[in-house]
């Protein structure tokens, strides 16, 4: 700056201010000026002056390309997202389409394509207009308040190679300035304030926090839960369970059904057959008498509610799907599920196994209510089959298999 | 304006009568010839109804696409489009040509003959649960009545806008502009709906158990790619003939051009979510229309849309010099118009032949056929009509319509 100021006689001079009359006399000046030859310098106007841009010689602005690019880059982000997320990270089969089909993620790229052209049209319109501006000099000159309203300015930037305060006066006055005005440099400098600098830099650290945290809670196994951040609807004004309202006098949420009344299809009067109790006691027997059938069934309703944790044997730990996944991810809540081979767990009478599937045990969810009462007897009668199958004796085994078995 | 104006923007009456009359003759020869070629095809006489029915609703889809054009410049009280809206409006009123077109579809549901609506013929609804249950709706005397209906509102709608707009060159009262503004909002509105209606009658009743809500509303922006089209298409040839010189400037063809843009993302837009949603739900009784659009030679029609009707189109027209070109915007006009008949030919002949597309000396001669009579009626409207709405209050503001 100051090998600048030496350099030039002027010092301290910013440019000149040349006030027009008219939108006409502007974009005429404006011709005039690009004729002689001269390049630092801008067209303030109140509105746009039709055919200012190629009276100033400006060039098609390359925004439009800057839109498209980020527009094709939000197509390119949408599809590698959908087909990370759904196709690689995790796979998963939704409504039997294929893992990564194109006609689902239309709507996600054209909603990013939209969103980053639109991003790009703003910033890069901010950008490449020359935005923020902090100062210019010709804010100093109360006349040009009036650029805004009524007036039509040209500045001339003391910065042009070929910048002769005596030679730019003459240009602008003979092409029709009503006024010239000299205006100097800010003494202050052309520095934006060092607020704005901490204020970026502060942004910038508050920005990078949360993805710094995620990383970092991600990165392991953590003791404590991880952090509910986005609530969605996980928290409403209701009433929940065994709460309490003041509308009632018994002061119970949770109103009794009247006395005496059964839902529809809920009456389940038959114990052995529902409750899995004979006289109150455990029953030591199936309702319905097994059959090949109801084995089939129980082997299919078997694989689908209780394979994923229990296993396709029955031996628990790590060995259903669920589980394996959450022991891989090291999921520090998840208990591992029982063997069903267990001595405990054997001896049971059936009665017992029917009511631990229809309520649950400890961790165990319950599954009476999606599974109707016959099929979770038919998995009752599978779990008797898996069960023996890993208890078997050469009893057990037909005698025309025996030769193939291997001791 | 005087009178050696209103001379230079009319194409002369005689010469426009002589060659409307000439291409009546030769179209009606042409459509003659059509059925004769194609009945020798196929003695039924789906083969020719089919295709015929592709080229009536590919002509009566641009007229109507140019009384939508001519309603929303009302409505949006535009004034650039002036000096563009006659020719629109006098394509609109050109459905009157269309009307008795209608003809050959009405007599064969009267006659109760299932080659082109399965659903006109007593055996086939006797035998089929949904169709007896549709036929409150779909019986062929219905059918006609709708028909009918549909082409006396649109075509007493495009003559109410042609009448007030010719009235208003010789007189110059403003108050018919705002006559005609008043009249728009509620044109709009019926012309969607009965448009919708049409679509379903004439194209959706093709397939028996198939429907879809959106269909007339892609029907409508097709209509609209159409009709832009033909619209730029007429005013660059008419230019070229010196009609309209000194009318039309770049900036008109510039506007022009945005909204053909607009019609082809709209259109893509529709038919995208249109399939999106049929694919995504898998329905069967959904499905089986895209199903022999989806597979064999059709595929390849299909595709051929999405990528000539919307892909190249779309990003041909994205940037601004091929809008302020006449020749490209040309270009692009007559690929739109042939996309668009396209488009109508794919929605009707898979219901013809599901297995593969035809297209032989019949097609051609129907399409040219047809082709002509529309021609024709349009030239004998343009008889002693200026082509540019000459005392219009908002001509000064089209003339000095400028983009920047």
């Amino acid at each position: 700056m100051e090998a600048r100021e030496q350099q030039r006689p002027s010092a301290g001079l910013a440019g000149l201010l040349a006030e027009f009359a008219s939108a006409e006399a502007v974009r005429a000046a404006a011709s005039a000026l690009r004729n002689a030859g001269w390049t630092r310098w801008d067209v303030h106007s109140p509105f746009p002056v039709h055919g200012i841009e190629s009276a100033m010689g400006l060039r098609r602005s390359g925004l439009p390309w800057l839109v498209l690019a980020a527009a094709l880059a939000g197509v390119l982000l949408a599809t590698g997202m959908q087909l990370w997320t759904n196709g690689i990270d995790y796979p998963m089969i939704i409504s039997g389409k294929p893992l990564l089909s194109l006609p689902t993620s239309v709507p996600i790229m054209f909603e990013l394509a939209v969103l980053l052209a639109a991003l790009a049209a703003f910033g890069g319109a901010l950008v490449l207009g020359g935005l923020p501006l902090f100062g210019h000099p010709a804010f100093s000159s109360l006349r040009f308040r009036r650029a805004t309203t009524d007036g039509f300015f040209v500045f001339l930037s003391a910065d042009d190679p070929r910048f002769d305060p005596a030679a730019a006066q003459t240009l602008l006055q003979s092409a029709g300035a009503v006024s010239v005005e000299p205006l100097q440099l800010d003494a202050s400098g052309r520095q934006p304030p060092s607020a704005v600098y901490w204020a970026l830099a502060t942004t910038v650290v508050l920005a990078l926090l949360p993805p710094v945290l995620v990383t970092w809670y991600r990165a392991g196994p953590k003791p404590n839960p991880r952090i509910h951040l986005i609530q969605d609807m996980d928290f409403q004004e209701k009433y929940l369970p065994q709460g309490s309202s003041p509308l009632f006098a018994d002061g119970r949420a949770m109103r009794p059904p009247a006395p005496g009344t059964i839902a529809q299809g809920a009456l389940d009067a038959d114990e052995h057959l529902y409750a899995g109790k004979v006289a109150g006691q455990w029953a030591t027997r199936f309702p319905v008498p097994p059959t090949a059938a109801i084995m089939e069934r129980g082997k299919a309703r078997y694989a689908i509610f209780c394979a994923p944790c229990h296993g396709l044997v029955g031996e628990g730990g790590a060995s259903g799907i669920t589980s394996a996944r959450a022991v891989k991810r090291r999921e520090p809540n998840w208990v591992l599920p029982l063997s069903l081979h267990t001595p405990t767990v054997r001896e049971q009478p059936v009665g017992q196994l029917f009511h631990t599937i229809t309520h649950g045990v400890r961790t165990m969810p319950a599954h009476g209510a999606q599974i109707p009462a016959e099929d979770r007897w038919a998995i009752v009668l599978y779990v008797r089959a898996l069960q023996r199958s890993q208890n078997a004796t050469l009893d057990d085994v037909p005698e025309a298999v025996r030769p193939r078995l291997r001791p | 304006m005087d009178a050696l104006n209103s001379e230079k923007r009319m194409i002369p009456s005689a010469k426009a009568g002589a060659a409307a009359v000439g291409l009546l003759l030769v179209g009606v020869a042409a459509l003659g010839c059509a059925a004769a070629v194609q009945f020798y095809q196929d003695s039924s006489g789906g083969y020719f109804l089919h295709s015929y029915l592709v080229n009536f609703c590919f002509f009566t889809s641009l007229s109507l696409g140019a009384l939508l054009f001519v309603t929303l410049q009302h409505i949006a009280r535009a004034g650039w489009s002036v000096t563009v809206r006659r020719v629109a409006e006098l394509l609109a009123d050109n459905l009157a040509v269309m009307f008795p077109l209608l003809a050959p579809l009405a007599i064969t549901v009267l006659a109760g003959n299932g080659a082109l609506y399965p659903w006109a013929a007593p055996e086939s609804t006797a035998a089929d649960h949904v169709l007896h249950q549709k036929q409150a709706y779909l019986n062929p005397a219905f059918f006609v009545a709708r028909g009918v209906g549909y082409f006396v509102v649109w075509c007493l709608m495009a003559r109410y806008f042609l009448r007030l707009s010719v009235r208003q060159d010789r007189t110059g009262d403003p108050t018919l502009t705002l006559s005609m503004e008043r009249f728009s909002p509620p044109a709009l509105i019926l012309l969607v709906v009965t448009l919708t209606l049409a679509s379903c009658d004439w194209l959706m009743s093709l397939w028996l158990h198939w429907w879809s809500t959106i269909f007339g509303v892609y029907f409508l922006a097709g209509a609209a790619v159409g009709a832009m089209a033909l619209l730029i298409l007429l005013v660059v040839l008419l230019e070229r003939a010196g009609l309209l010189a000194g009318e039309v400037t770049i900036e008109h063809y510039h506007d022009l051009g945005k909204l053909l843009l607009a019609s082809v993302a709209f259109w893509g837009y529709i038919a995208f979510s249109q399939y999106l949603l049929i694919w995504y739900a898998n329905i069967p009784e959904e499905t089986a229309w895209y199903h022999p659009r989806h597979g064999g030679p059709w595929a390849w029609v299909s595709l051929g849309l999405l990528v000539g009707h919307l892909v190249l189109p779309l990003f041909a027209l994205l940037s601004r010099w091929p809008k302020r070109n006449r020749l490209s915007l040309a270009f692009w006009a007559v690929w739109l118009l042939v996309m668009h008949w396209i488009d109508i030919y794919w929605l009707v002949m898979p219901a013809y032949d599901p297995e593969q597309p035809r297209f032989g000396l019949g097609d051609v001669c129907c399409l040219g056929g047809m082709g002509a009579v529309y021609m024709a009626g349009l030239l004998w409207r343009c008889r002693n009509r200026s082509l540019v709405p000459l005392q219009d209050p908002r001509r000064v503001e089209a003339l000095a319509f400028h983009n920047e």
